[in-house]
């Protein structure tokens, strides 16, 4: 009887893979425009929200290029981590670090005032980066798993952010949990095009910096060696564990300025939701562009546009709020499955009879 | 503050048979080799599924049932990408969160607030004979039992059993447990099904015994808290029971500080489980103790025709 085996495959083609990932891609949306029909929605009303409205619009464009910024920092935060293998759960905590860095700079006015913003973002960068980095550590020094301390950390963040904006932060005028609102030199400049504001440039300017330095630079370089064979990479003399603490921090620091973008071009203020939802996002996102810095952009740009869809989808179709989340599992799912493929080969082994 | 006392500790054992529910069904997943970072969505499936079957006008038990079933369903896909497609199993955990809290958002949409009879505690307070704090700890419904019970009956199964033996093997050394005839992918498999079914349990508790409504995002991290509890209790169903009581201590504790009008930091009390959990981590990694109780296998898929 034929029997099916499974065996690793050495390497798929670049036009294989290509088009694996393309197919997963498609079938996932497929399954999800069907999902969204089964929801009272026409064919027609679909092409319209997804492509029509998200890309087309001025509105809808602005809503989706202002929600990219973050996303794209995000993304980078986890796919420069992973990178070293390093499972970034935690982007949320470092996002909240970085914005509660940058509104303590600019509550206790910290620095001179021409060149406040740019303290913000330093202290942004240090916040997310340490809240990250201290994970790295406590992997490389006492073997603590940084799936379990990521997450944690997330919880730790989002719970000083509450305590300080019901005790220390809360605005003094009329104490709601919000902190008092920036002056106008701490914000980020608007660009004339909705609420696109300077961020995109710290956002875009950091992915172009990730792309050299994971491409091009000799840490870049070490990180790949690390990833792909931890022992043979310190053999060969690479500093494995600095390699992944740096790694690990610079993505700490990517989510600190997501935060930084979050409160200085947004908001302008420290609220209570400067940090949600970001974590499933940033892994799908690291995941669509294959850890490639300058795929992020455009798979952080197509899962803001989603975002886009899915709050017009709330208002116009009632659809629930978890339509986003819906979608994104299914194509994540469909991708990671596809993937199956790249990584597998199945073959039918005819059994060989033996000659009595 | 006797009375605030005996209020607090009365509440301790609801508040912590869901995290304890969740935890010993990720014990038993991760036991195996299988690290399921999906159990929130389990439990938001299970809990939003029992809700409309209660709402629907049949029974809790039957309800619970149909929890489990929604739950296993979602462990069902899980399994099937960690342990078949070998998925990266964070990967294929997050997946299973977000599809988990996605569909129960579609399913309860219309259905929110709405509340069931769910399942109501025995009243041990009648017995005129029990001292009042005993009989507020006794005061539980049957599904709260159920979890410190069960806590007992899968530490005996792992750690004292045969096929507790087998699934150990499979966590710690695929390999091996493989070469001793025992089939890796069918027991991880299992485990996945088997640890779904205590995370589907403890999402119908939160909704059937705690809220006795639905509201979307009502699960509210606790299948996350569940992943870290792991790690606190060391892999080992018994100390999961102490563990879940910190938390359920904790999570009790502030909505009764909140009602006594104490000014009290409540985000930093709720904070604290967190940062214990984070210290304990640290702690045991500096003496080399609970890296060692972690499945060495943990999180790497088995295929016989690949090297390691």
């Amino acid at each position: 009887m034929p029997r099916l085996v499974l065996s690793p495959r050495l390497a798929a083609t670049r036009r294989f893979t290509f088009l694996v990932l393309m197919g997963g891609i498609l079938t996932g949306l497929v399954i999800s425009g069907a999902f969204l029909l089964t929801q009272g929605m026409g064919l027609s009303d679909l092409a319209s929200q997804f492509i029509g409205y998200t890309f087309g619009d001025p509105e809808g464009l602005d809503q989706t290029l202002t929600r990219a910024i973050p996303l794209i920092l995000v993304g980078l935060s986890v796919a420069v981590c992973l990178k070293v293998k390093f499972w970034n759960i935690g982007v949320e905590g470092q996002l909240w670090a970085g914005a509660m860095s940058a509104t303590a700079v600019s509550l206790y006015h910290i620095g001179p005032e021409a060149v406040r913003i740019w303290v913000m973002c330093l202290a942004a960068l240090i916040g997310g980066g340490l809240w990250c980095g201290v994970c790295a550590l406590a992997r490389l020094k006492l073997r603590a798993n940084e799936v379990v301390t990521t997450l944690l950390m997330n919880y730790v963040a989002y719970m000083l952010a509450q305590q300080l904006l019901y005790g220390a932060w809360r605005n003094p005028e009329d104490s709601f949990p919000v902190s008092k609102t920036f002056a106008p030199g701490e914000t980020l400049a608007l660009l004339g095009f909705g609420h696109v504001h300077a961020g995109i440039f710290f956002a875009i300017g950091a992915a172009l910096v990730c792309w050299w330095l994971c491409g091009f630079a000799r840490v870049g370089y070490m990180a790949k060696a690390v990833a792909a064979n931890p022992q043979a990479a310190r053999a060969v003399g690479v500093p494995a564990g600095m390699v992944v603490l740096l790694m690990a921090t610079l993505g700490g620091a990517l989510s600190g300025l997501a935060g930084f973008t979050i409160v200085c071009g947004e908001e302008h203020k420290l609220t209570q939701f400067v940090g949600n939802d970001f974590i499933f996002p940033s892994i799908i996102i690291a995941y669509l562009a294959r850890s490639n810095p300058l795929g992020v952009v455009v798979a952080s740009i197509a899962i803001a546009a989603l975002y886009t869809a899915g709050d017009s989808l709330k208002a116009f179709y009632q659809l629930p709020g978890a339509t986003v989340l819906t979608i994104e599992a299914i194509l994540l799912l469909c991708v990671c499955c596809a993937e199956f493929l790249l990584r597998y080969r199945l073959d039918w082994i005819k059994s060989t009879k033996v000659a009595s | 503050m006797m009375e605030l006392f005996t209020a607090w500790v009365g509440t301790i054992p609801s508040f912590a048979a869901p995290f304890l529910l969740a935890t010993i069904g990720l014990i038993i997943n991760e036991r195996a080799g299988v690290m399921n970072l999906g159990a929130e969505g389990i439990m938001a499936m299970s809990a939003v599924t029992a809700v409309l079957i209660n709402l629907a006008g049949h029974d809790a038990g039957l309800a619970l049932l149909g929890g489990i079933g929604a739950g296993l369903a979602l462990a069902v896909i899980f399994g099937i990408m960690a342990v078949f497609l070998r998925v990266d199993q964070v990967l294929a955990g997050l997946v299973a969160f977000a599809l988990g809290i996605g569909v129960s958002g579609f399913l309860g949409d219309g259905s929110e607030n709405q509340t069931v009879n769910g399942i109501s505690p025995f009243s041990a307070s009648d017995v005129s004979f029990l001292p009042k704090i005993l009989a507020g700890i006794l005061d539980q419904d049957w599904l709260t039992y159920f979890a410190f019970i069960a806590a007992v009956g899968v530490w005996f199964v792992i750690e004292r059993t045969d096929l507790g033996l087998r699934l150990r093997a499979v966590g710690e050394d695929a390999p091996a447990a493989d070469a001793a005839g025992v089939n890796v992918a069918l027991y991880r498999f299992g485990a996945v099904l088997a640890g779904g079914v205590f995370c589907a349990i403890a999402g119908a508790h939160l909704s059937l015994v705690g809220a006795h409504i639905w509201v979307d995002g009502m699960v509210a991290g606790r299948g996350w808290i569940a992943v870290a509890m792991v790690t606190l209790a060391r892999w080992n169903a018994l100390r999961a029971i102490a563990a879940a009581l910190l938390f359920g201590a904790i999570q009790a504790l502030v909505p009764q500080l909140l009602s006594s009008g104490m000014n009290v930091p409540v985000y930093l009390i709720e904070m604290s489980p967190y940062l214990a959990t984070l210290a304990y981590l640290l702690i045991a990694g500096l003496f080399a103790k609970g890296a060692d109780a972690q499945p060495v296998d943990l999180g790497r898929p088995y295929l016989r025709e690949e090297r390691r």
